[in-house]
C-alpha cells in the first residue's frame, strides 16, 4: 500500500506545477482515497476509480490555496467526502449494480483459514456499511481507513465534533445490529 | 442519584476522544447503569466489526487518466477517454514499473503532541524537532516517546507484532509497557530492541550514540550479535563497529575511560594497559562489563578476562577456561545465566 510522505516541500513543488511532486503526492494518498470510495460505493470499482480521479484533479487544480501540510490533509478528506456524496446523489437517478471486485493485500502473518474468515467478515461489514445513509457511511470510512480524530473529521465533514460522535454512534449500532448473528 | 445517561458519548469514549474528567464520569456511570452498559457493548461490537476493514490498492489506471487530463490542453479535457487509449497503455506500463518499485508497508498512525501542524505520524513519515521544540509521540498503545530538540525520527513500521522507528540523529526517551521485542529503534550504528523498559538513546552527527537504560532491559543488536544493557547501565555505539561494551553508571571513571579506549579499537601495548585497568577496577557488579568483553578482545587477552570474571562471579562447573577462550557459545550462555542475576 502507499504511504504518507507528504511534506511542505512536496506541496510547495505541486503549487509550482512540478509534475514529479504531484506524482509523489498521488502515490502517497491514492490507496486511501480509493479505499474510501470503493467501500462507499459498495465495491463498485469503476465509480471508485472515477471518484479518485476527480479528487486528484480537483486537488491539482486548487492546490495553490494550501498553506500547510495539516491543512492539506483536512482538505483532501473534505474533497473525498464531497466527491462521494455528490456522486451518490447523481447515481440516485440510475439503477446501480455494483461489482465487488477488489485487489486485496493478503496479510502474510495469518493462516489461509484466518484470511478466509477475515475476508468473509469484511464482505459482510462492507455490505452493512453500504446499506447505511451516506453521512453515516462516510464517517465510518474516515475513522477506520484514515484513523482521523473527531476534530479532523469535523473539519473534513463541515460539521461539529458532537455530530461526528453522534453519527459514529449510530453507524456502530447499525453495524452491530445488522451483524449480530456473526 | 446521577442519572445523566452517557450513551451519546460511547463512541468517543471507545475511541479515546474524551477528556480525562469525562472519561472518569463515563466509567463511573457505566458501573451503575445497565442501560448505558448495554449501549456501550453494542457500540463496542460495532467498532470491532468496523475495524476489520482493510485498505485496497488503487488500480494503476487511475493515474493514467489523471495524467491524460493534466497533459491535455484546457479545451480537450472532456474529450472521450477512448481517444487516449494508446497513450494510456504506454503510461500504464510506466506506472506499473514505478509502482512495483514503491510497494511499502502501512499501519495505523501514532499520535503526536507538541509540534503544531503534525498531529499524527504514519509509517514512512519523518518527524523533526528544531533547537527549541520537543515532541511527545504515543507508540501505538504500548508506550510513549519523548523527542528531544534537534532530533529526527522516522516511523518505519507499526503493527501489532512490531513497532519500529529509525533515529537518524538527536535523542529520544522511550517508555514502554509491552511484551519484549515489540518496540525497535534502528540507529546508524545498532538496533535497540526494547525488552520492557525505559531508556534514552542518543545519536550524534557521526552516527555513533549512547544508550542509557533506566528501567528494565534493552538489547543492542549488530551483525547478529546481541549486547544486553540493563537498568543503570550505559552502552556507547559506533557507526560501523556496533555497540561497545556496556558498563554500569556507578562504575569507576577509570574503568569507563579505559573501556572507551578499548572499544575505540586501540591496539598493541596501550590496549593491554587499558585492559589491565578495566580488570583491576572491576567490582562484582561489573561482571556485566567483563562478560561482554570476552568476545570483544583477542584470544590471548581473553584468559585474564576469564580469570577476573571467575573471581567475581564463578562460572558453572561445565564452563572451562579453554572453552571460554575459544568462545564456546554454550559455555558463554551458561555463564551469562549466572551473570544475568545482576539485572534480574
Amino acid at each position: 500500500m502507499s504511504k504518507h510522505v507528504i511534506d511542505e516541500r512536496t506541496i510547495e513543488a505541486c503549487r509550482c506545477g512540478d509534475s514529479e511532486a504531484f506524482r509523489l503526492l498521488f502515490e502517497a494518498c491514492k490507496d486511501r482515497v480509493y479505499s474510501i470510495a470503493l467501500c462507499f460505493f459498495d465495491g463498485d470499482d469503476v465509480t471508485a476509480k472515477d471518484v479518485t480521479q476527480e479528487v486528484f484533479l480537483k486537488l491539482m487544480t486548487n492546490i495553490s490555496q494550501f498553506q500547510s501540510r495539516s491543512e492539506f490533509s483536512t482538505w483532501l478528506y473534505r474533497l473525498v467526502t464531497n466527491a462521494c456524496l455528490d456522486r451518490k446523489r447523481a447515481l440516485r437517478r440510475f439503477l446501480f449494480f455494483g461489482s465487488s471486485r477488489e485487489i486485496e493485500v493478503p496479510d502474510q502473518r495469518k493462516s489461509a483459514e484466518d484470511r478466509y474468515i477475515q475476508r468473509e467478515l469484511e464482505v459482510l461489514v462492507r455490505a452493512a456499511i453500504a446499506s447505511m445513509k451516506p453521512k453515516l457511511r462516510i464517517v465510518i470510512l474516515l475513522k477506520y481507513f484514515e484513523d482521523l480524530s473527531y476534530d479532523e473529521m469535523a473539519v473534513a465533514l463541515g460539521c461539529s465534533k458532537g455530530t461526528v460522535a453522534s453519527r459514529l454512534n449510530r453507524a456502530h449500532q447499525i453495524l452491530a445490529r445488522k451483524l449480530s448473528h456473526v | 442519584m446521577f442519572r445523566k445517561h452517557v450513551t451519546r458519548q460511547m463512541s468517543a469514549f471507545l475511541h479515546g476522544e474524551l477528556s480525562a474528567g469525562e472519561k472518569l464520569r463515563v466509567e463511573a456511570h457505566l458501573q451503575e447503569c445497565a442501560r448505558c452498559r448495554a449501549v456501550h457493548d453494542e457500540i463496542r461490537q460495532g467498532a470491532l466489526l468496523a475495524s476489520v476493514l482493510s485498505p485496497t490498492m488503487a488500480p494503476e489506471s487511475v493515474w493514467n487518466e489523471i495524467h491524460e487530463a493534466r497533459m491535455a490542453p484546457e479545451g480537450w479535457r472532456w474529450i472521450p477517454k477512448g481517444a487516449f487509449a494508446s497513450l494510456a497503455i504506454v503510461a500504464a506500463l510506466l506506472v506499473i514499473f514505478f509502482l512495483s518499485r514503491t510497494n511499502v508497508p502501512e499501519g495505523p498512525s501514532w499520535e503526536v503532541a507538541g509540534l503544531p501542524g503534525i498531529p499524527r505520524l504514519r509509517p514512512g513519515d519523518a518527524l523533526e524537532t528544531n533547537a527549541s521544540s520537543e515532541a511527545q509521540v504515543k507508540i501505538a498503545d504500548i508506550g510513549q516517546l519523548t523527542i528531544a530538540p534537534n532530533t529526527r525520527i522516522r516511523l518505519l513500521v507499526t503493527r501489532p507484532d512490531e513497532h519500529r522507528i529509525a533515529l537518524d540523529r538527536g535523542k529520544v526517551e522511550a517508555l514502554t509497557i509491552a511484551p519484549p521485542r515489540l518496540f525497535i529503534v534502528d540507529t546508524p550504528a545498532a538496533t535497540a530492541i526494547d525488552l520492557g523498559c525505559k531508556y534514552t538513546l542518543e545519536v550524534g552527527r557521526d552516527g555513533g550514540g549512547l544508550l542509557h537504560v533506566t528501567l528494565g532491559l534493552v538489547a543492542l543488536e549488530f551483525s547478529g550479535q546481541e549486547t544486553i544493557v540493563p537498568a543503570g547501565a550505559f552502552c556507547r555505539t559506533r557507526s560501523g563497529a556496533g555497540p561497545g561494551t556496556p558498563f554500569f553508571e556507578d562504575s569507576s571513571a577509570a574503568l569507563q575511560s579505559s573501556l572507551d579506549s578499548i572499544d575505540s579499537g586501540k591496539e598493541g601495548p596501550e590496549r593491554s594497559r587499558q585492559l589491565e585497568i578495566v580488570l583491576r577496577e572491576s567490582r562484582v557488579r561489573d561482571a556485566l562489563t567483563l562478560w561482554h568483553l570476552l568476545p570483544r578482545v583477542d584470544a590471548q587477552s581473553r584468559g585474564p578476562v576469564y580469570d577476573r570474571l571467575a573471581q567475581l562471579m564463578p562460572p558453572p562447573p561445565e564452563v572451562t577456561r579453554d572453552g571460554i577462550k575459544a568462545l564456546d557459545p554454550r559455555m558463554l550462555d551458561a555463564w551469562k545465566a549466572i551473570v544475568s542475576q545482576l539485572w534480574q
